[in-house]
């Protein structure tokens, strides 16, 4: 029987908080409301699977945005259904006593490894050290012993802002660096946090990983393009857009497609599930979608407030609009032209020579 | 007064497919630049106008028309007549090379001599053999953006182009090209037309070219 009275979890959290955490993993997870049940029942059993949540190159912001989501039995939820044996940001151990509990979980328990941040591998992995072993060393230790690896945030994932060119510490992300074990990205700067709980639960319920796309990233988040789901949709479609921040057309909530949003180009479920429980994401609030969910966002979808990026000749050391650039090599090509047919023309009057006839 | 005799140089079908081809590009550029940059505003709500979705509407059917051109021309170069075939103008054979320098030789005033074939030059077919693969890319790009959820585009497409994004780039550098090369080709063929009377214009509409008796 599911202890949906909460005996055994966190007293702050009371049985409504915890149905509702579950019925929104639910939705988020496209699940039936018939499965509900059996999500609350995994959530509320006893045996809490053991999570070792590793930072490297990070900024927390991840860990951030999950722990103060305006909902806090969301938080609550997540950090109540796993036992975290090990994350920096929150553990109550330090030190060897920290390091210990680490040790204990990779050698004696199965457990789910959870990254968050980018793994430096230039000089030897250097540029990110935790207890005086590099991030490398850990994740070579520790990941092949967990039955599932969650990737969570942009870093983890793809690289994210470490790894931008010229990627000076060699950054990669854990699909990079694992082979051999499942492995889920759960993108975003930050993911939303439903992401990361629908996934969780999903792994708990079913006791395998939800279906993912071609980036490892799990359908029920990431199956979908913002840009079709948008609640500024129909604008684009009839042609209004807001022309610059703070025009007219902006203040009407216009497309904010000619100032830059990448909504059509990246696959996330922000006009759905939203974030803070206020119902806000970015362009509902008026702002581009900056693509933070898709690999190599700092250098693909910059120009945040451009449609695409530019265009970098090197050696010439041309950065330019890809318009601009193609402006100047047509009207070269049509100086070519006239010079060809000028010389021709002009090789025929000093020859005198008549085409063939 | 030099005698000409009149040779079948191109199938009904290689016309159909240089017509859809040209067609198609004109439209795709014309409305590729709207979608990427709409020069419009519409600015009352209400209006009943749909642009930028009639913009994308006739993007999809010029696309869907050009990659058609595309898959004839692929079942020309491998089933097409002599001059269709992609052997003739691979610029491999030392017969092919040897056109490719004389060619260029004539091109550029150099020589008067001409490598005259009842087909394409070896320069005029390798530029069309890049603006075949070219095609292709953006043939596979531009479905990949047109079906992003489709588990088969995105399986591809992800490996091919990594994302949406690095693809929409590619598709709108490529388009370039096909406002270059049609300035190139044009000239070059109003270029020969003046040169040689093998009636080289009319025969992308006839089939028909013209050559010395022999």
């Amino acid at each position: 029987m599911a202890d949906t009275v909460n005996k055994t979890l966190d007293p702050q959290l009371d049985r409504r908080g915890f149905l509702k955490g579950c019925t929104m993993a639910a939705a988020a997870l496209g699940l039936s409301d018939a499965m509900i049940p059996k999500l609350v029942e995994a959530a509320a059993t006893a045996e809490r699977p053991r999570v070792i949540w590793l930072h490297f190159q990070e900024c927390t912001g991840c860990t951030e945005s999950l722990l103060r989501a305006s909902h806090p039995d969301l938080a609550r939820l997540i950090l109540d259904i796993i036992s975290l044996d090990y994350h920096e940001t929150i553990m109550a151990a330090a030190g060897h006593q920290a390091e210990h509990n680490l040790q204990e979980t990779v050698n004696n328990h199965p457990f789910i490894l959870v990254v968050e941040g980018a793994i430096p591998t230039k000089d030897g992995g250097i540029y990110c050290k935790i207890a005086g072993k590099t991030a490398m060393d850990i994740l070579a230790e520790v990941a092949p012993k967990a039955s599932a690896i969650i990737a969570i945030g942009t870093c983890a994932a793809f690289g994210g802002v470490q790894a931008a060119s010229p990627n000076p510490t060699g950054a990669v992300g854990v699909q990079d660096l694992v082979s051999g074990k499942p492995i889920i990205n759960i993108p975003g700067c930050p993911p939303n946090p439903i992401a990361f709980l629908g996934t969780v639960l999903h792994y708990l319920t079913f006791k395998r990983l939800p279906a993912l796309d071609s980036l490892n990233r799990p359908l029920f988040a990431y199956g979908r393009r913002i840009h079709d789901h948008c609640e500024r949709r129909a604008h684009f479609d009839e042609g209004r857009f807001v022309e610059q921040y703070g025009d007219e057309f902006h203040k009407l909530g216009y497309c904010l497609y000619k100032v830059g949003c990448k909504g059509p180009e990246t696959f996330n479920s922000c006009p759905a599930v939203r974030f803070n429980d206020v119902d806000v994401w970015p362009v509902s609030v008026g702002h581009g979608c900056v693509g933070c969910s898709e690999p190599n966002f700092w250098d693909t979808m910059t120009p945040f407030y451009e449609r695409l990026p530019m265009v970098k000749i090197p050696g010439a050391g041309i950065v330019d609009n890809a318009d601009k650039i193609g402006k100047t090599v047509l009207g070269a090509t049509a100086a070519a032209v006239g010079i060809h047919a000028a010389v021709g023309i002009g090789k025929r009057i000093i020859t005198g020579k008549k085409s063939e006839e | 007064m030099a005698t000409y005799e009149k040779h079948h140089a191109w199938s009904i079908l290689l016309r159909l497919f240089h017509w859809m081809f040209a067609l198609s590009i004109v439209f795709l550029v014309v409305t590729g630049f709207y979608i990427n940059n709409p020069w419009t505003n519409t600015m009352i709500e209400g209006s009943a106008s749909f642009p930028m979705a009639t913009m994308r509407f006739m993007h999809y059917i010029a696309a869907y028309t050009f990659s058609a051109a595309v898959a004839i021309r692929l079942f020309l170069y491998i089933f097409g007549n002599a001059q269709e075939r992609v052997w003739d103008i691979l610029p491999i054979s030392g017969r092919n090379l040897n056109n490719l320098k004389m060619t260029l030789l004539n091109y550029s005033y150099i020589s008067d001599e001409h490598d005259s074939r009842l087909g394409h030059n070896i320069m005029a077919g390798t530029s069309y053999l890049i603006t075949f693969v070219i095609a292709l890319t953006m043939i596979l790009s531009g479905f990949f953006m047109l079906y992003p959820e489709a588990t088969f585009w995105q399986g591809w497409g992800v490996k091919v182009f990594g994302s949406q994004q690095s693809a929409r780039f590619i598709h709108h550098i490529l388009m370039w090209w096909f406002m270059i090369f049609p300035v190139i080709h044009i000239y070059l063929c109003i270029w020969n037309d003046c040169k040689g009377p093998e009636g080289l214009i009319s025969s992308i509409f006839t089939g028909v070219k013209f050559k010395h008796k022999a």
